[in-house]
């Protein structure tokens, strides 16, 4: 895959990450917001071991 | 034509020359020790009694420089705070969200924490293993596995539902009911023990009137837990049986799903080189073993376990890297027959070296021999003794003479050694469902 597609991914990764944890500072502690971003998150993580931590070395 | 996508869970990752797999590798590396460091006591002591701080690993040979760890160590933190688990643990305890442990064969249990995202991530591996497997959206998988307290198939039964495939939980139903339900439902597919895939297949024909091969719809069958479906006799008997592609994966309960046999079935098992850093210890010398072909006991680290990481481990598992390449374009490196022995397990008897894995491959290449049979080493004065039980399929009895000496030709010539051989009536010798112990040595202590 080009560098440049795997870079657009990786954008796309982080600003996942950036909306999910505002998300959850914006939750004010409520417990179905902030364990439904935990789950979301930890999928994003995923995503990241998947496609982000290889764009480097590309 | 199909394309990577189709071949591959994830053909970035997968098709990865090998020096970038190496670099993603490092990066890994430095990221779990610098973690296990900032928050597991137990590691923030080990590196400092080793004069060792994170920043020390510079280049992927500085790796070598940090202290492996021992199932013996797993076990003495659990004395220590916060329980169950001990010190290794690198989360506070409100964050794991769930309990598993080892099944004790070696001793006692080891306790295993994981968070949600450490279980993603088993599942992610998990999906690794399938879809190189060929699982699909359309397959309609059964797990025959008791749902307990043990790893077992559970990562395999999210990475199922993951992947978009349909599992059918087969639980606390007793092997007749999961094979009815198997047939009913007409899935395409499941996961077990390969001492549970014969057992399931000769409770289907002798109990049933089932033969698995004809009247189910079993395409694949992914295996785990024992050696067996890398153990070419023992793979041939269970394709046969079932008229389906065996597979096998390895993995562990302390470590990850961290290998597996791919579709193309080339002899080995692919080592996840992007989740996993496999490095093989010459038993005598200590030195990291890098050339294919020669035996040495595996140290592995879970590049992306956080909750209780596992760094530089060393398994016992006695692995080697294979000599060819696969077929099916993976670059991630393959261990030549899967896992060969234990180093803890390959023993000397009457002097010689001797893996269990030997006896089951002669065994299970005697198709008038049923799959069971069992071990037991003993001392008698000063010379060992080897007892060799098994039994005779039924309607095979009269050809015991000629079956025997075919067995006892075939074991001297694979491990040099003479047995006592006892036959058994069909069906009398302990059946498993879980890990087979057919391996009992009983100059042991409790062997």
């Amino acid at each position: 895959m080009a560098e440049v597609a795997l870079k657009n991914l990786d954008q796309s990764i982080q600003q996942m990450r950036q909306i999910a944890e505002e998300l959850k500072s914006k939750g004010g502690r409520i417990q179905a917001v902030e364990r439904n971003v935990d789950r979301i998150l930890a999928s994003i993580k995923m995503l990241e071991l998947n496609i982000s931590d290889i764009k480097e070395f590309l | 034509m199909p394309t990577n996508q189709d071949i591959y869970w994830n053909p970035i990752l997968e098709t990865l020359p090998q020096e970038k797999l190496h670099a993603l590798q490092l990066k890994k590396f430095k990221r779990i020790v610098s973690w296990a460091y900032e928050n597991s006591p137990f590691y923030k002591k080990l590196y400092k009694n080793a004069g060792l701080e994170p920043g020390d690993i510079k280049k992927y040979e500085d790796i070598q420089k940090v202290p492996k760890i021992e199932k013996d160590m797993m076990r003495e933190v659990q004395q220590h705070k916060p329980f169950p688990y001990g010190d290794m643990l690198a989360v506070p305890l409100e964050e794991v969200t769930v309990f598993r442990q080892t099944s004790g064969t070696t001793g006692t249990p080891v306790y295993q924490a994981d968070t949600w995202q450490d279980w993603e991530w088993w599942a992610e591996c998990w999906c690794y293993i399938l879809y190189s497997q060929g699982y699909r959206d359309s397959d309609r998988i059964f797990l025959p596995f008791g749902y307990n307290i043990f790893v077992a198939f559970w990562a395999g039964h999210y990475a199922a539902e993951k992947l978009g495939a349909e599992v059918v939980p087969g639980g606390v139903l007793d092997t007749q009911a999961r094979i009815l339900k198997m047939q009913e439902l007409k899935c395409t597919a499941f996961l077990a023990t390969p001492t549970y895939v014969l057992g399931m297949a000769a409770a289907a024909k002798n109990k049933l009137g089932i033969d698995p091969k004809k009247d189910l719809s079993i395409k694949r069958i992914t295996c785990a837990g024992e050696p067996g479906a890398s153990i070419p006799t023992t793979k041939k008997r269970m394709e046969d049986a079932w008229g389906a592609k065996v597979y096998d994966h390895i993995g562990a309960t302390e470590i990850g799903a961290w290998s597996y046999e791919c579709a193309e079935q080339p002899g080995g098992l692919h080592v996840n080189e992007a989740f996993f850093l496999v490095e093989i210890e010459d038993v005598e010398t200590g030195e990291i073993i890098t050339e294919p072909g020669k035996d040495g006991k595996m140290i592995i680290t879970a590049l992306d376990r956080m909750a209780k990481p596992c760094i530089r481990f060393d398994s016992k598992d006695v692995i080697r890297w294979a000599d060819y390449q696969c077929q099916c374009g993976r670059t991630f490196r393959i261990i030549d027959g899967g896992v060969v022995g234990r180093a803890d397990d390959i023993t000397k008897v009457k002097g010689v070296l001797l893996a269990p894995t030997a006896i089951e491959e002669v065994v299970r290449d005697i198709p008038e021999l049923g799959d069971e049979y069992e071990v037991v080493v003993s001392k008698k004065g000063d010379i060992d003794d080897i007892l060799l039980k098994v039994e005779i399929r039924p309607g095979k009895e009269k050809e015991e003479e000629n079956i025997l000496f075919r067995l006892k030709d075939q074991l001297r010539v694979k491990t040099n050694l003479g047995y006592k051989i006892e036959v058994h009536p069909f069906g009398l010798l302990p059946r498993y469902e879980v890990k087979a112990k057919r391996f009992k040595d009983q100059r042991k202590k409790g062997g």
